[in-house]
């Protein structure tokens, strides 16, 4: 595997996104939105003694991890769309390993998810969000390691997709049920049984716990748990992704 | 020369549910050589084009590319070929020069060489000029040369190029022939390609015709053309159907109206004029003799035209009458 290729490939979803201007501030608005939206809406409606932080803060961490999972999860799509302008052709012709290919998708899906994820940790405190720099500079890997593998997962689904609208329909499929039962949104400490069980076995749930943990130090696992939820989680859909990838013909 | 050809197929097919696009397909293409697959619309070109460059799964059958199987080691098949598609393939959200930097990099081209093999070949498809455009500012033919262009780059040993020139202007077609003789004169590169223009079908060492998915002929230009056989005879006159009269009893013709007069075939056309000129009481006013051309052979091979040879227009009508159906 030729490094020089990985970052070309790579950069080529990176140039593409930085020169979409409209859909660059949409996407970088969006988490703002939520913040002042949700995090201000809902303020006076939070018990902020369970948690010893105010709502604004608790939610930063969470909008954060959303962002990446929102934006890794659309960097997959680009398979989809290069193979409806037939330019996947060209990339599997070349004498590249698919693992190669699979990676540098990673890669640049997690370089989109990181400018989002940093717009929204230096924005925030100028809302009033109390954040922890040092902690917030701990949780950016842990948010590249949770990006990774939500692309990893997009590029599997992807791979078997034929059509825009199929992997639109699958991907929100995916990704509303990943986002509500996560815990972006609410503590999980004192949840209903039903619900804290399948918060359990939901990946987001430990980056996003971590990420709150190293920003605010609000958090409900330990965070080497959460660390290594989503590094296996990356393990695993990885894998997945470079098996897919391996398997789809033209 | 190697010892093993660029390309050798056996027994190839490949099907897609019902449809047999490729039936039974083998032929042998030489290093060096210059391969033409001609058939008409459907016949199974690019299915075979994908099969060989490890885009699609044979059904049946053996493919070797430089002396590698082509579905045991298709990294190594990547590594000796370069295509030129059919479709489009381009990233149209990149610049000219960046589409072509990526596919320099993706395939090796030294960094070293890299600007000048970009240069040299955005001044081949006279491009240089708009290299830093999205190409999705790009007409439909300039998009067709940067194609082209970035087939180039990184000249590998087998090419395959399916229907490269159509869309492209005369000078275009021209010069990219001239550059495609140069490449295998020079570098001794293997051509596979396919064409709807019989004229530039003679530029093909050797021709294989495919009709239905299944090979009907397989040989060169000029062997095809003898093998069809007769001379084209075109005769005006002002007294068509006595001439008629005159070939169908004297010779046993039976001539068929032509706009450019009356029109048959026969063993030696010049012969036979001189012969007919003294004996015919009709006055003649012109005469045509022809040898049989590619598209003589394509006709008489597949029994048909050859259909929506002039590209985009023809396939968009094609489809338009489809839509009706
Ligand atoms: N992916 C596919 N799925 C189903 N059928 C296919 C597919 N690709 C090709 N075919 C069918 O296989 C047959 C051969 O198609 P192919 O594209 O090889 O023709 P071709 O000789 O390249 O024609 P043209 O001159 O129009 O390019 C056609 O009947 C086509 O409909
Ligand atoms: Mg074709």
């Amino acid at each position: 595997m030729r490094a020089e290729v990985v970052y070309h490939l790579a950069r080529r979803d990176v140039v593409k996104f930085l020169r979409d201007r409209q859909n660059l501030v949409a996407t970088l608005v969006r988490p703002l939105l939520w913040i002042l939206a949700v995090g201000f809406g809902l303020r006076r409606a939070f018990d902020t003694g369970a948690t010893g932080v105010d709502f604004v803060s608790f939610l930063v961490p969470g909008v954060a991890t959303m962002a990446v999972l929102f934006s890794s999860m659309f960097s997959a799509i680009s398979i989809v769309w290069d193979r409806e302008f037939g330019f996947l052709k060209e990339l599997l012709v070349a004498p590249v390993p698919r693992t190669t290919l699979v990676l540098a998708k990673m890669i640049s899906a997690s370089v989109t998810a990181l400018v989002e994820v940093s717009v929204v940790l230096l924005v925030s405190p100028l809302l009033g969000a109390r954040i922890d720099p040092l902690g917030a500079l701990v949780a950016i890997p842990v948010l590249v390691a949770f990006g990774m593998s939500v692309s990893a997962l997009g590029i599997a689904v992807a791979s078997r997709m034929k059509t825009f609208e199929g992997f639109g329909g699958i991907v929100n499929f995916l990704i509303q049920p990943v986002f509500f039962f996560s815990g972006a949104l609410y503590p999980l400490d004192g949840l209903p049984p039903a619900l804290a069980a399948v918060v359990r076995l939901n990946p987001m749930s430990y980056a996003v716990d971590a990420t709150r943990g190293l920003c605010v130090g609000v958090h409900h696992f330990p965070i080497a748990l959460d660390a290594g939820v989503v590094l296996a989680t990356l393990g695993v859909f990885g894998t997945l992704a470079v098996r897919s990838f391996a398997r789809m013909q033209a | 020369m190697s010892p093993s050809p660029a390309i050798e197929v056996r027994d190839l097919s490949k099907r897609f549910g019902d449809v047999e696009a490729v039936r039974g397909v083998s032929f042998t293409v030489k290093e060096g050589e210059i391969f033409g697959f001609l058939g008409p619309n459907g016949a199974g070109k690019t299915t075979t084009i994908k099969m060989l460059c490890t885009l699609l799964a044979p059904t049946s059958g053996v493919l070797e590319l430089a002396g590698f199987d082509v579905t045991k080691n298709p990294e190594d098949v990547r590594r000796s070929i370069g295509v030129i598609f059919q479709d489009p393939s381009l990233d149209d959200r990149l610049t000219a020069e960046e589409n072509l930097e990526l596919h320099a990099v993706v395939y090796g081209v030294p960094r070293a060489e890299r600007r000048a093999r970009l240069d040299e070949a955005l001044a081949f498809v006279e491009l240089s000029d708009r290299k830093k455009d999205l190409v999705r500012t790009f007409s439909g033919g300039m998009k067709r040369r940067l194609e082209i262009a970035r087939g180039l780059v990184h000249r590998p040993r087998v090419l395959f190029l399916d229907e490269p020139t159509t869309g492209l202007d005369p000078q275009t077609r021209k010069a990219t022939w001239e550059v495609l003789r140069g490449l295998r004169d020079q570098s001794g590169m293997t051509l596979f390609l396919t064409t709807h223009y019989m004229d530039e079908a003679e530029n093909c060492d050797r021709i294989a015709v495919i009709d239905h998915g299944r090979i009907v002929a397989e040989d060169s230009p000029e062997a095809l053309k003898r093998a069809v056989g007769k001379d084209v005879v075109f005769v005006r006159t002002n007294e068509p159907a006595a001439l008629c009269a005159l070939l169908a009893e004297r010779y046993g013709l039976t001539p068929d109206r032509t706009e450019e007069g009356l029109c048959f075939r026969v063993e030696d056309g010049e012969a036979f004029v001189v012969q007919l000129v003294s004996e015919a009481r009709v006055a003649v006013t012109g005469i045509a003799v022809r040898r049989p051309t590619l598209d003589d052979v394509f006709l008489a091979l597949t029994g048909r035209q050859i259909r929506n040879g002039n590209g985009e227009a023809g396939r968009a009508a094609m489809r338009a009458m489809a839509r009706r159906r």
